[in-house]
Parts: C-alpha cells; sequence; structure tokens
C-alpha cells in the first residue's frame, strides 16, 4: 500500500556546499540518500515529493560538517499481509518462484501455487497446468496475495500465494493474458 | 545379580542342566555360565576346603547336609520353573531367533526371582537371628519395590516404604572393585567362600554380595565391618583388594533400585527397539498384549535375503548361525515379494489369527506384511520413553509406495508420543481431539498434563477449558514468522508457507529453503536467524579445509555436522562433515584471483560467471581458493546461494569493494582515469605494512606494499639450482634447492637422501650465477627505498631468461618492449575498471575531498608497468618475485615511459582479448609451484608485492613454521587427528610433537605436512610462527576477522597479525 507522509531526517552537507545552492544540494542530498531506501517501519521510499522545512544548520565539533534537520513528504510503499499486489516475475526455480511488485520481493512457494500447476524445468522454467493453458514464467505478471512479510530494518521480504480465487496470471511476458 | 549367601553351587548347575533344554536360545548366557563354571572347578581344584568327591558328583555333596537335601527339592522346582521360562522364550524364538539377546534381561529377572524365591524358603532353616533380620528386610525391600511396580500403588504407602529403608543399624554395603567383566564370577566366588568357610566353621562375616549387571568393575559387599570385606576378599584375584568403599545409607537403596518405567506402550506409540539386530531402529506397535507382556511391533526389516536364500537352499541352518554375529547389519529396506521370488525363497503367504485375520508372508521364520516386518517381542525389549522420531526417520519407515500416508499414518502418531511441556502460556492452539474438536484458543496456562485454553470464539470468550495436551495442537498459519526450537533444523527461522496437520512448511529466511518441521517445535517469532551458524570454531560460510586438496565453503550448519559446498567447479557438490572431519579454517582475505580477461579479482567483487554450469549469475565473491571462486549468489536457492566457479568463468564487475587489495592494478588503472587518485590506494597501505616510507614516495607503487608477509613468499627463482652451504651444521655441503622461501631454503644435499632447511644467509653465493637469480629475490625490497636506481642492476638478474636479457640491458630498448607490452596495455583500459572510477568517486568525494593532491602522475603513467612486467615472467613462468623489480626500474626511468603505450587506448577493447591469453601460460605455471600464490595474478602481482605476499599468507605458512610450545594438530594419514604440542623443531622440517593438549601424552614425530596450526582464541598465549616477528611470543587479546590483535610480551606493543602467522602457545 502507498502512503504519502511526512519523514524527518538529519542531513549532513559538507561545508564545501556552504554558498549559494546550500539549500538545492541539502534537497539534491536528500533525495539521492532516502530515495529507494527502505524502512522496516515505512517501507520503501518511492519518491520525495516535498520539502517541508530545513531547520536550522548545526556544525559538527571536529569536521565541519553541517547537520540540518529536515521534514519531507514522501511516497513509501508497505506491503501488508492480505494484501493484494499484482507483479512481475523474476525468477522461477522449482521450489517457487519470486516476483516483483515495485521494489518489494515476494515469494511465491510452490506450496501457495495451485496444486494443478507443476513445475516445468528447462531452458525457461516455468509452472505449467496440465493443459498449459496458464504458464508462469520469467516476466510474467501475476496477481497474487501476500501472506507473510518479514520486515527488517533495510528490507522488507514477503511471501505470497497464488491459491486463492482471482489470482494467479494475469498477463504474459509477450503482453496479452 | 545378587546371590545371598545361602545360594549354593546346585542352583547354579541344576540351572545350567535346565538350560541345556534350549541351549540355542541361551546360547550367549551359558558361555557366561561356563565360563564361571570353569572358574569355580578351577577354584574348587585349588580349595582345600572341599574334597574331591564333591567336585565330582554333586549328589553327594547333597547327601552331606540334610539342609541340603531340601534345597535340592526345591532345585528340581526351579527346574521345572526354569523350563517354563524356557518354553516361553522359545516361542520368542519362533518369532525372531535375534531376540536370545535382548531375552537375557529377563532371564535373568526371572533368575533374580528364583533367586528370591530360594531365599524365603530358606528362611526359617537359618539359626543366625541377626541374619534373619537383615535378610528380612532385605527381602522387603525388593520385595516392596516389586509390589511396587505390580499393584497399585495405594497398597503399599509411602511410610510403610520408608519403614523398609536401611538405618545405621543395619549391615552396610561397601563397593570393592575387580576386574571388569569378572563381577558375577567374583560374586559367585564369594558365595563359594563363603559356604567352604562356614563348613570349616570359619564362617565370613559378610552378609550378601552383589554384582549389577549396568555396573562393570564393581561388586558390592553386604556387611557389618570394612575388615570382615577384607577378610572376604583376601585372596581372590578378580577382586581388587585395596578399594573398599563404603556406600553411603542414603545411596543404599540406589545399589538395588530398579529403575521404575511407566510403560505407557499402547497401539501406534512408536518405539525403538533396544537390541539386537534391530537396535536403536524406530518401529511402530501394532500390538500390545500387557497379560503377556508382548508387543507386535513393525519395522523396516534388515534382513539380508541374499544370505537367507542362500541358508534356505543348503538347509544348513546351524551353520549359518556361527556367521551371524560377526555379519554386519543388513541396512534396512523394505521386503519386496518379488525379489523373493527372484531369490527362491520360498514365501507363505496365510492368515494370521492374532491380527484380524489378514494376510501376512512368512518366510524365514519372520512375518511380513506390506514390505514391514512384523515382530513380536517382550515390552522390555523396546523403549518407547522418549522417542521422538526424526522427520527423516518418519519419511524412511513410510514406504515410498505409499501417498500422502505421512499425514495418514505418521505424523498424528508422531504428535501423540512428543515430549509435554510444548505449550507455553501465548501459544496458539486448536484441539484435534474430541468433542471440541477445531475448536481455537490460546493457552492460559499449563499444568503437569492439563492446558487450560482460552477459546477464540466469542460465545466461549471468559470460559477456560482445560485440555489433556494430547488433544492439542499449536496452531499456524501461513505467512506466520517462526522459528525452530528443536529438531535438525533448531534455530532456523522462516515463515511458514503451508500447514500440515502436525506439520509445516517454512521457508527459510536466510537459505530460502523449505524446511518441513513439526509445529510442536516451533515458536512464533519475528526474529530473523539462519538457524544455527556456528559449529565449534567454524561459522557458516567459512571456508575450510577438508582434506590436502579439498576446500569447500559451509552453506549450512546443522547441529553436529555441517554442510559444505565443496570446491568443485563442475558439479555442485555438497557434503555433510562432520566437526572433526574439517581441518581448519582457511583465511583467505587478502588471496586474489584472475578472472577470463586477467583482471584481479578479489573478496567482495561482483563476478559475473560466463561459462560453465552456472552461467549468468552474479554475485559478490565470498571466498577464493587456487583461482577457484565461491560465489554468493542470492538468487541461487541451493546450497544457501552459493556457487563454486573457476575464476577463469568469470567476469569482474565494476564496483569493487576490496580495492586495497589489490593495490597495484587499481593505482594505475585510477591514474588513468584521473590522475590525481591514486595516491589513494597507497595511502591506504600504512594500514596492512607498517613501513613508513610509503607514504611520501607513493611512486614506488606497489613494491610498498611488501609488508609483514615478504618473508613466507616462495622463491621459485631459486628452486631447482645448485647450492652450497657456507655455514652451520651442514657447512660445505652442496644440494639441489627444492624449495626457498626468503629466509630458508630447503636444500637436498648431494652427498646425503636427505632435504634440509638451511637459512637463506648460511648458503654460499658463489655457487653459480643462477643463485644470484634467487638472491634477486631480495631486490624485491630495495626498490622500496629508491625507485629507478636499481635499474642497472636488473639485467644481472636474469640470467634465467636469456632471450629476454636483451631487451632488459637496454632500456632503450623501447619498440621491443612496446610490442611485448601491447597486450596487456587493455587491462588498464579495461572497461570494467574504467567503470569503477566514477563509483570510487563520488564514494570518496565527501569523505576525502581535498586529501588526494594530484602528484606525479607522469611517474605513475607509467602505470602500463602493469603490462611490462609480463615480458619477463611470462616465459620464464617461475620468478614473479623479480618481476616487481623489473617494473621499477621501468618506472623509474622516464625515457621509457611509454610513449607508444598511451598511443593507443582509443582501441581497448580491440586488445582486450590478446591481452587474455598471453597471461594464461604464466598463471597456468604459477599453480602448480604456490597452491596459495596462485591468486597472485602477475599483473598486479608486480606491481604489488602485497597482493601475492599476501595471498599465500593467508594459506600458505612458511613451509617450517614449527616451533617449540606451540599447539598443533597432527594428522597422520589414516590416523585420527590429535592435539599435541611441538616439543622441538628438528632442522630437517620434523617436529617432536608430544600429545594431548598440554603436552603430557606421547611423544611422536610428524612433519610439517602432517601439523597444523590450532588457532588461538582470544586470551591465549600466542607465539608467532612466521614473518619477521617469528618465535616472538604474546597474547591474543582479540581477533578480527583474519588478524589477530596481539599483545606482545617483550615490548608489550599491540600488533595486528594474520591469524595464519599466530599459533597457540602451551607453556612447559
Amino acid at each position: 500500500m502507498f502512503f504519502h507522509i511526512y519523514l524527518e531526517r538529519n542531513m549532513q552537507l559538507h561545508p564545501r556546499h556552504f554558498g549559494p545552492h546550500l539549500r538545492d544540494k541539502l534537497i539534491s542530498k536528500l533525495i539521492q540518500d532516502v530515495e529507494g531506501t527502505c524502512s522496516g517501519r515505512h517501507g520503501f521510499v518511492v519518491a520525495v515529493t516535498a520539502v517541508e522545512t530545513i531547520g536550522q544548520g548545526l556544525i559538527r565539533d571536529g569536521t565541519g560538517y553541517v547537520t540540518f534537520p529536515m521534514k519531507y513528504q514522501c511516497v513509501v510503499f508497505r506491503p501488508f499481509k492480505g494484501e493484494i499486489l499484482e507483479s512481475v516475475v523474476t525468477m522461477v526455480n522449482k521450489m517457487g518462484f519470486f516476483a516483483e511488485a515495485g521494489p518489494v520481493q515476494i515469494f511465491v512457494s510452490n506450496h501457495l501455487i495451485p496444486d494443478d500447476m507443476v513445475f516445468q524445468s528447462g531452458d525457461v522454467p516455468s509452472y505449467e497446468t496440465s493443459d498449459g493453458s496458464v504458464r508462469i514464467q520469467k516476466d510474467s505478471e501475476v496477481r497474487l496475495k501476500i501472506v507473510g512479510t518479514r520486515v527488517d530494518a533495510t528490507e522488507i521480504f514477503c511471501i505470497g500465494t497464488i491459491k486463492d480465487d482471482f489470482l494467479g496470471l494475469i498477463g504474459n511476458p509477450g503482453g496479452g493474458a | 545379580m545378587g546371590y545371598k549367601k545361602y545360594s549354593d553351587e546346585e542352583e547354579e548347575n541344576d540351572e545350567e542342566e535346565a538350560e541345556d533344554v534350549d541351549e540355542e536360545e541361551e546360547e550367549a548366557e551359558e558361555e557366561d555360565e561356563e565360563e564361571e563354571e570353569r572358574s569355580r572347578k578351577r577354584k574348587y581344584k585349588g580349595s582345600q576346603f572341599i574334597d574331591d568327591v564333591a567336585e565330582e558328583d554333586d549328589d553327594d555333596d547333597e547327601e552331606e547336609a540334610a539342609p541340603r537335601k531340601r534345597k535340592h527339592r526345591r532345585a528340581s522346582e526351579f527346574i521345572d520353573d526354569e523350563v517354563a521360562v524356557a518354553s516361553d522364550d522359545d516361542e520368542e524364538d519362533i518369532e525372531g531367533e535375534e531376540d536370545f539377546i535382548q531375552d537375557e534381561g529377563i532371564d535373568m529377572i526371572e533368575e533374580e526371582d528364583r533367586g528370591r524365591k530360594h531365599h524365603r524358603s530358606m528362611l526359617p532353616e537359618d539359626d543366625q537371628q541377626e541374619n534373619v533380620e537383615d535378610l528380612e528386610k532385605f527381602i522387603q525391600q525388593r520385595y516392596g519395590r516389586q509390589e511396587y511396580e505390580e499393584f497399585d500403588e495405594a497398597e503399599t504407602t509411602d511410610v510403610e516404604q520408608q519403614a523398609l529403608l536401611p538405618s545405621v543399624k543395619d549391615p552396610k554395603l561397601w563397593m570393592v572393585k575387580c576386574q571388569p567383566g569378572h563381577e558375577r564370577e567374583a560374586s559367585i566366588c564369594l558365595m563359594q567362600k563363603y559356604m567352604d568357610m562356614d563348613m570349616h566353621g570359619k564362617p565370613l562375616l559378610i552378609k550378601s554380595a552383589i554384582a549389577l549387571d549396568h555396573l562393570k568393575g564393581y561388586l558390592y559387599v553386604e556387611s557389618e565391618k570394612e575388615a570382615y570385606v577384607r577378610e572376604a576378599i583376601r585372596g581372590m584375584r578378580m577382586i581388587l583388594q585395596r578399594e573398599v568403599k563404603l556406600v553411603p545409607i542414603k545411596e543404599m537403596t540406589d545399589v538395588l533400585s530398579v529403575e521404575k518405567k511407566s510403560v505407557d506402550i499402547d497401539q501406534d506409540t512408536w518405539v525403538r527397539v533396544k537390541n539386537g539386530v534391530y537396535k536403536g531402529d524406530l518401529a511402530k506397535v501394532v500390538d500390545v498384549d500387557h497379560v503377556r507382556q508382548r508387543a507386535t511391533i513393525k519395522l523396516i526389516p534388515r534382513v539380508d535375503l541374499q544370505a537367507l536364500a542362500l541358508k534356505m537352499n543348503e538347509g544348513s541352518q546351524k551353520g549359518g548361525k556361527d556367521g551371524d554375529k560377526n555379519k554386519p547389519r543388513p541396512a534396512p529396506r523394505f521386503i519386496n515379494i518379488q525379489e523373493l521370488q527372484d531369490l527362491k525363497i520360498s514365501v507363505e503367504r496365510k492368515r494370521d489369527p492374532n491380527h484380524a485375520g489378514e494376510y501376512f508372508e512368512f518366510f524365514g521364520g519372520m512375518q511380513f506384511k506390506d514390505g514391514y516386518l512384523y515382530k513380536g517381542v517382550s515390552l522390555k525389549s523396546i523403549d518407547s520413553n522418549g522417542v521422538v522420531p526424526s522427520f527423516d526417520e518418519l519419511q524412511k519407515f513410510q514406504k515410498p509406495s505409499d501417498e500422502g500416508g505421512t499425514d495418514a499414518m505418521g505424523l498424528p502418531s508422531a504428535l501423540m508420543s512428543k515430549r509435554k511441556g510444548q505449550f507455553v502460556k501465548g501459544d496458539a492452539v486448536i484441539v484435534v481431539q474430541g468433542d471440541l474438536k477445531n475448536l481455537m484458543g490460546y493457552v492460559e496456562k499449563v499444568d503437569d498434563d492439563d492446558v487450560f485454553v482460552r477459546p477464540k470464539d466469542k460465545d466461549l470468550k471468559g470460559s477456560t477449558l482445560a485440555f489433556k495436551d494430547r488433544q492439542l495442537c499449536k496452531f499456524f498459519k501461513t505467512g506466520d514468522h517462526v522459528k525452530v526450537i528443536a529438531g535438525t533444523h533448531e534455530g532456523a527461522t522462516g515463515m511458514i508457507v503451508r500447514v500440515d496437520l502436525g506439520s509445516v512448511v517454512i521457508l527459510s529466511d536466510t537459505t530460502k529453503e523449505d524446511l518441513k518441521v513439526f509445529t510442536a517445535n516451533i515458536v512464533e517469532s519475528s526474529e530473523v536467524t539462519s538457524g544455527l551458524n556456528k559449529l565449534g570454531d567454524y561459522e557458516l560460510h567459512d571456508l575450510v579445509l577438508l582434506d590436502q586438496s579439498t576446500v569447500g565453503v559451509i552453506v549450512r550448519v546443522e547441529r553436529d555436522s555441517c554442510q559444505v559446498l565443496k570446491g568443485n567447479p563442475d558439479r555442485a557438490e555438497v557434503v555433510t562433515v562432520k566437526l572433526r572431519d574439517m581441518r581448519k579454517k582457511l583465511f583467505d582475505r587478502n588471496t586474489n584471483a584472475q578472472d577470463r580477461d586477467s583482471n584481479v579479482v578479489s573478496l567482495k567483487d561482483i563476478v559475473r560467471v560466463v561459462e560453465g554450469p552456472f552461467k549468468g549469475r552474479e554475485g559478490p565473491v565470498e571466498h577464493i581458493n587456487r583461482g577457484i571462486l565461491f560465489i554468493h549468489d542470492r538468487h541461487h536457492l541451493e546450497n544457501g546461494g552459493f556457487l563454486c566457479v573457476r575464476g577463469m568463468w568469470c567476469v569482474a564487475l565494476g564496483g569493487s569493494r576490496n580495492r586495497i587489495d589489490r593495490g597495484g592494478r587499481q593505482g594505475h588503472t585510477n591514474n588513468f582515469n584521473g590522475g590525481f587518485r591514486a595516491p589513494m590506494n597507497y595511502l591506504q597501505s600504512p594500514r596492512r605494512s607498517p613501513l613508513p616510507f610509503q607514504q611520501g614516495g607513493g611512486g614506488h607503487g606497489g613494491s610498498t606494499f611488501g609488508g609483514r608477509q615478504m618473508g613466507r613468499r616462495r622463491d621459485h627463482g631459486l628452486v631447482g639450482t645448485t647450492a652450497k652451504i657456507r655455514t652451520g651444521p651442514f657447512k660445505g655441503y652442496r644440494g639441489r634447492v627444492v624449495d626457498a622461501t626468503d629466509h630458508d631454503v630447503r636444500i637436498e644435499l648431494e652427498s646425503q637422501m636427505k632435504v634440509v632447511t638451511v637459512r637463506r644467509d648460511q648458503l654460499s653465493d658463489a655457487v653459480g650465477g643462477h643463485y644470484y637469480n634467487g638472491g634477486g629475490a631480495s631486490f624485491r625490497e630495495s626498490p622500496r627505498y629508491g625507485a629507478g636506481s636499481e635499474t642497472p642492476m636488473h639485467p644481472s638478474r636474469t640470467p634465467l631468461h636469456p632471450a629476454f636479457m636483451t631487451p632488459m640491458r637496454d632500456p632503450s630498448a623501447t619498440p621491443i618492449h612496446d610490442g611485448m607490452r601491447t597486450p596487456m596495455r587493455d587491462r588498464a583500459w579495461n572497461p570494467h575498471t574504467a567503470m569503477n572510477t566514477p563509483l570510487r568517486e563520488s564514494s570518496w568525494d565527501d569523505a576525502n575531498p581535498s586529501t588526494w593532491g594530484n602528484s606525479g602522475t607522469p611517474q605513475y603513467q607509467p602505470g602500463t608497468p602493469g603490462g611490462r612486467q609480463y615480458e619477463a615472467p611470462t616465459p620464464g613462468g617461475r620468478s614473479w618475485a623479480n618481476t616487481p623489480t623489473g617494473s621499477f626500474s621501468e618506472a623509474g626511468t622516464p625515457s621509457e615511459s611509454s610513449g607508444p603505450s598511451y598511443g593507443i587506448p582509443p582501441s581497448p577493447y580491440l586488445m582486450g582479448t590478446p591481452g587474455g591469453p598471453p597471461m594464461t601460460p604464466g598463471v597456468a605455471s604459477y599453480l602448480p609451484s604456490t597452491p596459495g600464490g596462485q591468486p597472485m595474478t602477475p599483473g598486479t602481482g608486480g606491481l604489488d608485492p602485497t597482493s601475492p605476499a599476501s595471498g599465500m599468507g593467508g594459506l600458505e605458512i612458511e613451509n617450517k613454521w614449527g616451533l617449540p610450545e606451540i599447539m598443533v594438530t597432527v594428522r597422520k594419514p589414516g590416523e585420527e587427528a590429535q592435539v599435541g604440542v611441538i616439543q622441538e623443531a628438528m632442522p630437517d622440517g620434523m617436529s617432536r610433537v608430544a600429545l594431548g593438549s598440554s603436552g603430557e601424552g606421547d611423544i611422536i614425530v610428524a612433519t610439517h605436512a602432517e601439523m597444523e596450526l590450532v588457532v588461538p582464541k582470544t586470551k591465549d598465549r600466542i607465539k608467532i610462527v612466521s614473518g619477521e616477528l617469528r618465535r616472538r611470543t604474546g597474547k591474543l587479546i582479540g581477533i578480527d576477522g583474519a588478524d589477530g590483535i596481539v599483545k606482545m610480551d617483550d615490548t608489550l606493543d599491540i600488533k595486528i597479525l594474520d591469524m595464519s602467522s599466530l599459533g597457540k602457545m602451551v607453556a612447559s
């Protein structure tokens, strides 16, 4: 799920950047620093949308760096248990397949794949129904439900299932369902 | 077994007569008895108390005294008894001959019973009142316990029991040491002695002698005083006279207590067989007869069909029997009727009325169904206590043909026998049995047997229900994050991907593998661990040495073993290795290897596999060993994501994190991309090399990295040459150099069939021009002090490579160099390395904005030395040691500085390919001689002696590192590894090692190849075995990866040294 939230962060800036473009520099550094990161609490920071305030800088003793408290608004993405996501398969193996929904990696174990789909090894490993009508392989688009998340400080890992109504393949690599 | 003093020898004899009736099953015991008999006979002969008649005729003996007669009568009763028992046993034997061993236990107990009957009947006749009381007490004690077993607890109260306990007034028990295995013999001898002495009117003042079967080497004697005991045991050779110990009153009961077992064997319980061929095997109870104390169990047969077929066809039952004992135990496997027919074993198929008339197959006296062996055993021969079948066992027990049977039969019953105390407050549980089946709730409280559950259901909220723990099962949902708290996967965490009844499948967090575990063994947890990650001194993902030539990476740690991915690049080979089979941990932090384009690959570099079975994989290099890389690809799900590939199959991608290790190459690469960056590498080098001069003289490039490991380097330039020893014990000898390092040379003497190690400075330098070449190695250090100036010296250095001497001698011979250098140059422009630079730039940007000023760019520019040095080593292939100097001379010679070499940058890619091949031979030639040094990569090696040096350092210590007082593990081929302490390091490379961790054991002589340093732990005293500080001692105060922080003894300095150079010291 996406959220648009306020976050705060203390930015350290090297003194050589002090000058007319200090603010720009700070913002670009902020963006560089936070976008794409993941915090266990908030999820993945997708984009910084606005910088609310930049507080007064504080010179760090000994280094000359200056710390600016910054408050910014950003879009975060955090997967939840039970959430339905659409994702792209990145890897298929006999234990299941990995899919990505944006920054989050989801593993769908073969226990959570409908029983009628079996693993087909070969050049392009895939899960296939016996009649071959549904085939999940790399780059397929899959709709899945998250059944578990593991949230570390820097990573969110999910386990998904496609063993439920209306879940499963929604698009093939070539396009089309 | 206890024999009261009243027992006599008749009893034994009678017993034997009875046993003769069924000699088959009593065989083992009989042997025992026979032995006893023999020894008794011997004793008779030697005995002065008994006349010869007694020996010959037992009946005479009986007639001697009236009481005896009576006893004889009783003894015949006893025969009946025995026969009955025997026939009982016979039945058993029909079912399985192997049983006779396990039945021994029963017999013994029965024997004991007999003994008791005997005692009881004797009671009235005893004239020693005191003894009667004792005896009574004794018997009551025994019987009291038996009642306890047989009857309801209500019948004997605790108070009554208490009254039976021995007090201070009672005779004491004395523990006497005897020869192991002769306990029974000793007690019988004592009995005999008692009788004999009694007859002579000098009765022994002991009350009883008891030998316990489970207590080897001891005997209990009951008596009032120690002196009586000593008197009694005097002169008996199987009893050690000295040791007579009093058993404290409190412990007296324990001596004779029989372990009370709550026999809770029910149908479908899992049990283990206690003895026989099936000892330890998992079995399932099919039927129990509590009255007869027998059970029918179902086992995976261990039947050697071949042998059986042979036996049956020959009909030589008896003949086959003797071999039985020595035969290896057949592996358990299911019986296939087809197979039996093939082997022409006649199989009878009939109903067994005992088992609901089901059909069974009978052959060889055994009963089978569906491939399982059905076997009748006595309840005593199976163990149901704490039997928790592991998943593997259950799976094995599961006949492969029954589909999905695990859930049907294995698990619920496995759940039944699970141990108690698995529930804790707060657990989510579901009721699996009874009226309230499928009710969910949370554990509120756990009593002994009862678990109080607060139901989840709204209607029932507020009430607490009590359940037996077998009625409950922990409840988990798919997606829960759990931790395994018991079983083989203990400690692992993961998310549940599948829930079955009684078990779940977990996707491990770290290995991304499926683990199947019992719900009883997991708890909900948010923590993330890989499970066990340490075993002894080894940790998960360590590089370990399995044997002299095999290395591997630990990919999984189990409770007492590790799974190791072997260093076999051709296929992923995982072996399970026990702790003791791992020889040592390898520290390869400073090692590097070459990739396909001969780029240096160090640890943590990201590489992509372009050839071999793992083509297309990529990931950081975790370990390097002899040109083989262990890569961790997080998308690879097997073996914890580890792959083993050849360095030559990989290409290094940008973003090396371990620049320091590469030293030279990177420095030069950087020169091209941004000259000012070069010094940065050199500035870091002090970290590793304490030599101060390098900071100022960044210009000397690699050689400044010389550092501490210089001394271990092999000098292959010298190997094979003839040298003369100038001084020392081998003064005047000449020999062929077989191995050389900076400090030492191993020389095969011409006059003696012997290889000796001498210090380098003991060599005469007059031996031929070749030696000088070796000497050249020591020049490696000189360039540190001044680049360029050496140039004139070098020509003399290369006599080995006459073909190349010419260009070398003539520094102006630019065209030649140039020509040779060209192919190499691409390395400097290598696309990958070039890519690195921006990355690095940004990372250093903020941190060190102004540190790196510019500097001697023109001088470094010859970065091309990277290429240049190949000229020498490639053809020679053996003396990389010379190379650095060579390249330095180049570097220092501006005239040479490669105007031409810069001329071609526009076509680096074209040149790329030729670059690789020429090097390959060079590399290959390193392989055999310098196992550890291979990764040193001539390319950078030349400029950066550190990498080769350290490359070796991690793996190979100087060939003669042994020093006294150092603790080593000695591994002689074909023997168990033993720990020992070097006593003396002999000059010929052998060491005298005193075994034992403090050197208290035997002294053996071991070669260095058979010895390994014991890796010291923090706070251990250490001795440095290599490097400049060799022989110095200190204390290890910390370990940082492959480095140890050492506080030196003499200077009290804190030094950081490679762990491989530290030996644990045992003060002698």
